[in-house]
């Protein structure tokens, strides 16, 4: 096996001099044959003539020992492909334009596939990954209704930790925020509050220093943290000592601990700073409420099922043992790279199913050019047939040429997407997971490389088949340029127009119903009104503002103030603005009713909020009144609730007047005055809106509220003003996350938007390629047809009539694509159905509107060459001959 | 007697060559001569078949080249056996004994 390869090596790198050592052999051997003869008495004129009979046909058998070398092949493509260089260099314009079209199409092909490689297919960015999971709370269905997720309790999590047999190791964390001092600049910065374990689940050890002991657990230890490269580099400089260096967060004091090393991601949040558990004995036995995320890694050999039977069998056993807590509580474990990824895959999997669709759209185009040439090389092919050449060889050469273009457009595509890689990171870094990890690697190079020889074999094989049958005689006959009796250039031709529409058709739908579901999204009434509303945050230091009464106070002086403000027709607060991706739940008891189990109450959402805010957002109040300032923490306990939560719990009925309790502050008990529109606070595409109760921030206080004003000026002019507002009560006090309601909601409507915005890029891109090869193709059947037009207008034919008999003619194949097209389009449309809003996949409204927008572009696509043939005078046309 | 140009299927071409070989190491038109010789001049291998199984043995590493000073001080390629090339010749020879008598047997079986 060495000596083959060697062999083979030899005779590709070495073909001279194996070329010339054959010769010699049989030179050598010629010689010797001669000798023979002359020895045997021959002279030696007659012995080289003999032999030299006896010979024949060298070239023959040095053909056979380059057979036999085996390399045959790979040469035979050298040779095309330097044949198909030379070819390509005297038709520029041809490979120009191949080269652009198809390079467009790899490139977009490329940069999908670089997102869907670095999100969908790249093992998560830890050892061993495929081994971690995620492991959920399961709520129970009646009083979480449509929730099939939940986060974690730390008692739960400890019974989980202590019972099972099938995860190695566990840990649990949350998510926060602090203001951070004792740096350069005060900051608020993203924090991970994590189990020490969390390390050793990832298998991640900090670059710098160390991870968190064990005892980090405990309230008392805790006083050390991790930093984020990043964080390092920007905020300390990327210092080497700084192990020990100390930093203060919301008012606590910190020792630096570790740093991670570069790559290093949580899951998909971009922390910046890892602060350890520190929990009380009393944090830890919480077995209600919960709010925190859990990860584990299986045990070698454990599969997902058996962890997940497991779990559900200790879920049963806490439920028996906890009732009040856990009674309908399962748990569910999920592979961590499809809990993290696992929404958006519809999605990015559409996306590459649309590009692949322009590329084979792009390929149809050059296969048509191609078809052109090919066309007019018949002659040639023609020859060489006579000469001996196989039919495969023959497609060689002329696929030699379109993979040849097909690879100039694959490394321009490639050039193409490493240019955007930085921009698409940018723009999808917050809303995709695991954005920040896509990149052109090996993985996309080999991608690109595959789908550039494809797609160079494919748009050469059709017209490359064609020239294949050529009849040899036929075409050694017929004079050059003459327009010849070739129907089968006008079937291939006609099955490009008709494959170029279907694709086009299906992405146009796909597009279609996209940007009908985006309109849908924006006519849904959020229950409040978004324009002309700013917001922003503020998070009070607990330090600063420990007593509940400085919290309630300082935010009434900046309302007051604010409300005061010129532009300001109304402002208030609340602690988790709708859209926002947050919000806390709270089991309740309705006084007069049956006493439930806490695990058996129903749950509502809880929200904050000042009077000034329902006035600010502008929700309806149905029943009863609105909070306001006679609503304080030493007056009766009141509440607001939702439309939907009226009629939920007292059907009939006015509630105004009922009184309930929230389970997690017992015994006091709080009157309903009030009862408000409901808002899609979850998104505007949730079916449901949860039951919601506001309680009023003067009696339930809290440090980090969002102000909410409703400005009658341009929102964002008020930013500075109210901002020198609340400056004016505490001068120290930053503020964050600055937006306009308007800004949320389109925000919140970011994944459908990207999505359209792609498919109807796609769509546009499709039809052009569609309407240039309809062009093209018309403009060469009406050449063809220059005769037969002429001898019609000079029988008195009208210019308009002979118009409209080419362009239906021409429009034959475009209807037969459009039918297939919608076949195509019906069926992929289900693929759609999850990433749609408000619209069918089926709606025929989008069907019979792209099927006549096709019809017109391949109409006007149509028009010009066909005009142009009817103005050519008979006299010329007759005479072309 | 008469020359035989009988034209030898490939198989047993590379058989012929490798038992020459076995005496010793050969250019190519002495392996020629030999097999002439050695079957009293009944097979003549002609060059066109000769060459192209050398190659195909070569790249099978059956048999090994080199360039060397032939009788007439004139360069030449020598071929030589390699130790699986020995291989095989055992086993292809015993492959052509069996086929031969078991063609022999159902020649004179009635």
């Amino acid at each position: 096996m060495i000596a083959d390869l060697w062999i083979r090596l030899r005779a590709l790198f070495q073909r001279k001099t194996v070329e010339n050592e054959l010769d010699d052999e049989l030179q050598f051997h010629f010689e010797r044959q001669v000798e023979k003869l002359v020895r045997s008495g021959m002279t030696r004129e007659e012995a080289r003539r003999r032999v030299g009979l006896e010979f024949g046909g060298m070239d023959q058998v040095k053909e056979e020992c380059r057979e036999a070398r085996g390399v045959r092949l790979l040469e035979t493509f050298i040779r095309d492909a330097r044949y198909g260089l030379r070819m390509l260099g005297k038709n520029r314009g041809f490979a120009a334009a191949a080269i652009l079209v198809l390079g467009l199409g790899i490139g977009a092909n490329t940069a999908i596939f670089s997102v869907v490689n670095a999100v969908l297919l790249r093992p998560l960015p830890y050892p061993g990954s495929s081994r971690l999971v995620r492991v959920w709370h399961v709520p129970p269905a009646k009083s979480f209704p449509g929730m099939k997720i939940f986060s974690v309790s730390p008692a739960n999590y400890y019974d989980w930790a202590a019972q099972n047999h099938v995860f190695e190791s566990m840990a649990i964390y949350n998510y926060a925020r602090a203001d951070l001092t004792g740096l350069a600049q005060p900051e608020m910065v993203q924090l991970a509050r994590v189990s020490a374990s969390l390390f050793s689940v990832l298998r991640t050890q900090p670059m710098l220093g160390h991870a968190f002991l064990p005892e980090a657990d405990q309230a008392g230890h805790d006083n050390q943290v991790i930093l984020s490269h990043g964080f390092w580099q920007s905020r300390l400089g990327g210092d080497p000592n700084v192990i020990g260096h100390q930093l203060t967060l919301n008012g606590k004091n910190y020792t630096v601990a570790g740093v991670m090393g570069p790559e290093f991601r949580m899951m998909s949040t971009p922390v910046q700073i890892w602060i350890p558990l520190g929990w009380t004995d009393k944090d830890r036995a919480t077995r209600g409420v919960h709010n925190y995320m859990v990860i584990a890694r299986l045990k070698p050999g454990v599969r997902v099922e058996q962890a997940q039977s497991e779990m559900n069998a200790i879920s049963s056993r806490l439920a028996a043992a906890y009732p009040e807590d856990d009674a309908g509580w399962g748990a569910l474990v999920v592979p961590l790279r499809e809990d993290i990824v696992g929404d958006v895959q519809p999605a990015l999997l559409v996306l590459l199913g649309a590009v692949a669709f322009v590329l084979l759209i792009a390929c149809a185009n050059v296969a048509n050019l191609v078809l052109a040439k090919t066309l007019a090389r018949r002659k040639e092919v023609a020859i060489r047939s006579a000469l001996g050449a196989g039919r495969w060889q023959v497609l060689g050469q002329v696929l030699s040429e379109t993979v040849l273009v097909a690879l100039g457009g694959g490394a321009l595509g490639l050039l193409l997407a490493q240019l955007s890689t930085s921009a698409i990171v940018t723009s999808l870094a917050k809303e995709l997971p695991r954005a920040t990890e896509i990149r052109v690697d090996g993985w996309v190079l080999a991608f690109t490389l595959g789908i550039s020889l494809l797609t160079g074999i494919l748009a050469g094989f059709l017209p490359a088949w064609r020239l294949t049958k050529t009849n040899v005689n036929e075409a050694l006959k017929q004079g050059l340029g003459k327009t010849d009796a070739d129907s089968g250039g006008n079937r291939t031709r006609s099955v490009l127009v008709v494959s170029e529409v279907a694709l086009s058709l299906v992405l146009l739908v796909g597009a279609g119903l996209m940007i009908r579901s985006l309109w849908a999204l924006r006519q849904v009434n959020p229950g409040f009104d978004f324009r002309g509303v700013v917001t922003m945050g503020i998070a009070l230091p607990q330090t600063k503002y420990a007593k509940r009464d400085q919290q309630s106070e300082f935010f009434n002086k900046v309302l007051r103030r604010v409300r005061a403000l010129p532009g300001v027709v109304a402002a208030g607060t609340i602690d988790a603005l709708p859209l926002g991706g947050s919000g806390s739940t709270q089991p309740i008891a309705i006084e007069g009713r049956p006493v439930q189990a806490l695990s058996e109450q129903p749950e509502v959402a809880v929200r904050l909020i000042s009077p000034g805010y329902v006035e600010a957002m502008r929700i309806p109040v149905v029943w009863g009144r609105d909070f306001n300032d006679a609503d304080a923490a030493d007056t009766e306990q009141v509440i607001l609730i939702s439309e939907s939560m009226a009629r939920e719990f007292w059907p009939r009925e006015n509630p105004v007047g009922r009184r309930l309790i929230l389970s997690f502050v017992p015994g006091v008990e709080r009157t309903i005055v009030g009862v408000v529109g409901d808002v899609k606070a979850a998104g505007l595409d949730a079916r449901q809106t949860q039951a919601t109760i506001y309680v009023p921030m003067n009696q339930d206080p809290w440090v980090w509220l969002t102000l909410v004003a409703r400005t009658s000026t341009p929102p964002s002019s008020l930013v500075s003003p109210i901002t020198a507002v609340i400056h004016e009560v505490d001068p120290d006090q930053p503020v964050m996350d600055v937006k306009t309601m308007d800004g949320i909601v389109s925000d919140s409507l970011f994944d459908q938007r990207f999505e359209m915005l792609l498919l109807a890029s796609f769509a546009a891109l499709a039809v052009l390629l569609a309407a240039a090869g309809i062009y093209s193709v018309m403009a060469y059947a009406v050449r063809r047809r220059v005769r037969e037009i002429s001898i019609r207008m000079a029988l008195g034919a009208q210019a308009n009539d002979v118009l409209g008999m080419i362009i239906s003619d021409g429009l034959k194949p475009v209807l037969v694509g459009i039918g297939i097209g919608i076949a195509g389009a019906l069926a992929l449309g289900r693929l759609l159905q999850s990433l749609i809003y408000g619209v069918r996949s089926t709606d025929p409204v989008t069907f019979v509107t792209v099927s006549l927008l096709l019809v017109v572009v391949a109409t006007l696509a149509s028009i010009a060459p066909a005009f142009r043939a009817t103005r050519v005078p008979p006299v010329e046309a007759l005479r072309e001959e | 007697m008469t020359e035989h140009k009988v034209d030898l299927p490939q198989g047993t071409l590379n058989l012929l060559i490798l038992r020459t070989l076995a005496l010793g190491p050969e250019h190519g038109w002495a392996i020629s001569e030999r097999i002439h010789q050695m079957s009293s001049g009944v097979l003549l291998v002609q060059q066109g078949s000769l060459y192209p199984a050398l190659h195909r043995l070569e790249r099978r590493g059956w048999i090994r080249a080199r360039w060397g000073a032939s009788e007439n001080n004139r360069r030449a390629k020598y071929y030589e056996l390699t130790k699986s090339g020995r291989r095989q010749l055992e086993a292809e020879k015993s492959d052509w004994m069996e086929l031969a008598g078991a063609v022999a047997q159902v020649l004179e079986t009635v």
